[in-house]
């Protein structure tokens, strides 16, 4: 834990305090990794948060007609994906996708001694590597959240429109009377701090890797086991946090 | 050194300081119950070529680690450029490394950099050039191990060799005073061996720069060393049994040490248990 928390030091360090003493991380880097984290994993946020979107409004319909309520189904597709699952589902699949791939990519690094090689080039290796990987993570989680909470919500439209003939107008004037700009922000929030976690549990785990392929592979287990459970105590957390707020 | 040479940031432009480039003294370093480095000391002066060598699990590579600041002994005083780096802070470390360079037994190439980009990130980490320039010493540099046109390749694209001789440009990216080789010529066929090891000495005869070579290559070994040290194996480990100039070492009584020089399979060095006494351990672990 000591030492997680000093990796997190390291990377506030180099982000905030490193670029003043002439130590900046690199942009290019930056972008590099926006691309690879975001605008790569579009395709699969997409299908994920489509295939929420139109799960609840499915499951939502079943009851609620019974009730003679299906009107209320956008309701429950808006204010579900915006304060819960978006954040959380968004956050499992880039744990699989980029949390793994940066764990093993650093693993890998480790074993084959390039970490230290650019230790003993005098270039740090928080810095060089984990910096930007951290940048684009807190700007790429919360994009792809707000993303998905659209790519849901048509969905929940898809179902809405076809199955329970509710016209198009009605559907998104009751998704957006149901979710109000907190529940927005609170998704959002939820996001930023789980992309914190994500990035600096699998940084940490492939900087801690030792021995070789067997080492990479059981810390990008660790590092996908670790990082869900850590993401479902904070949603837990948080979602107590706005509750009694 | 090179008239054009980029100037490491934080780097005083300063005379060079007198007395050894590298001093070791009593330096001791222990893996859990096994002492590794039992108190060895020597010293490196300036312009000579020191080879390190002794047989595997010796010690060679854990005294390069030390003295490239990787690894804290655990008593010992090491000194670079006539100062104390074992207690150095990051910072103070990081001034010393910019003064030399390494050549990592596997390459340690950045796998997502080009070659290009491998031997330009010292120089752009440490330097305020101009691009142009940077790609220029790009060039040169790889132009001195032969591999001129390969700067677009990434490193999986190309073979082991080559990837070594990109890491020993990279090493000499910054012109370094002192350089620090981990088996350079493993994985290289003869010509490219006798290449690597004429540029070493042309390096070090000419520009006068400082050279600490691991290897277990005798050839190359007596070809660039000044000096060399022997570290030893079994009872002797971790103690340096031999130092002195190549033909010393050469004509040196000890016979571990010419066991090693001739590479014979029976001597000192015990390799491996006789087949006897390897079938009585093996039957007395199956009586128990």
């Amino acid at each position: 834990m000591k030492d997680y928390l000093h990796l997190n030091g390291q990377i506030l360090y180099w982000l905030l305090i490193g670029p003043w003493k002439k130590q900046p991380f690199k942009v290019g880097h930056i972008l590099n990794q926006l691309v690879r984290m975001g605008v790569e994993a579009l395709p699969m946020v997409a299908l994920t948060a489509f295939s929420i979107g139109l799960t609840l409004a499915m499951q939502g319909a079943h009851e609620l007609q019974r009730m003679g309520a299906a009107l209320y189904v956008p309701n429950l597709v808006s204010v579900s994906l915006l304060r819960e699952l978006g954040p959380l589902l968004i956050a499992i699949i880039v744990i699989g996708r980029s949390g793994s791939a940066i764990t093993a990519e650093l693993g890998t690094m480790k074993v084959s001694e390039e970490i230290e090689a650019l230790d003993v080039m005098a270039i740090n290796p928080i810095r060089f590597l984990i910096v930007p990987r951290f940048v684009a993570m807190l700007i790429m989680l919360p994009v792809l959240t707000v993303f998905g909470n659209y790519i849901g919500m048509v969905g929940g439209w898809t179902i809405c429109h076809f199955a329970l003939d509710m016209s198009t107008a009605a559907y998104v004037m009751r998704a957006i009377e149901a979710a109000k700009l907190g529940d927005l922000y609170s998704g959002l929030t939820k996001s930023v701090v789980f992309a914190w976690l994500v990035v600096t549990i699998a940084s940490y785990a492939g900087l801690k890797v030792e021995g070789g392929a067997e080492g990479v592979g059981m810390a990008t287990t660790h590092s996908v086991v670790y990082s869900i459970l850590a993401i479902l105590v904070a949603n837990a957390m948080l979602t107590a946090l706005f509750f009694f707020l | 050194m090179i008239a054009n040479s980029p100037i490491p940031v934080d780097v005083p432009l300063t005379s060079p300081e007198p007395g050894p480039v590298i001093e070791v003294r009593d330096l001791v370093k222990t893996f859990g119950q096994r002492t590794v480095l039992k108190g060895i000391s020597f010293k490196v002066l300036r312009g000579e070529t020191m080879v390190i060598m002794g047989g595997s699990g010796c010690g060679k590579s854990t005294v390069l680690r030390h003295l490239i600041g990787s690894m804290k002994p655990d008593a010992g005083s090491i000194r670079i450029f006539g100062e104390e780096i074992t207690g150095m802070e990051q910072r103070e470390m990081d001034r010393i490394r910019c003064r030399f360079g390494v050549l990592f037994q596997s390459g340690a190439l950045l796998q997502s950099l080009t070659v290009g980009e491998n031997v330009a990130l010292p120089i752009q980490e440490h330097s305020r050039v101009d691009d142009k320039i940077v790609e220029l010493i790009i060039k040169m540099k790889l132009e001195l191990v032969g591999l001129t046109g390969f700067e677009d390749l990434k490193p999986a694209e190309i073979s082991g060799g080559m990837k070594k001789r990109v890491a020993l440009a990279r090493a000499l990216a910054l012109d370094p005073e002192l350089l620090f080789s981990d088996e350079p010529t493993s994985g290289l066929d003869p010509v490219m061996t006798a290449v690597v090891d004429k540029l070493t000495q042309d390096l070090t005869q000419k520009l006068g720069m400082t050279a600490v070579v691991v290897t277990h290559d005798m050839t190359s070994a007596f070809r660039i060393g000044t000096r060399m040290i022997m570290l030893g194996t079994g009872p002797r480990q971790g103690q340096i049994i031999a130092e002195g100039t190549p033909q010393e070492i050469m004509h040196h009584p000890d016979p571990m040490l010419q066991q090693f020089i001739k590479g014979e399979a029976d001597g000192p060095i015990p390799l491996r248990l006789s087949k006897g006494d390897y079938l009585k351990r093996l039957i007395g672990e199956a009586r128990q």
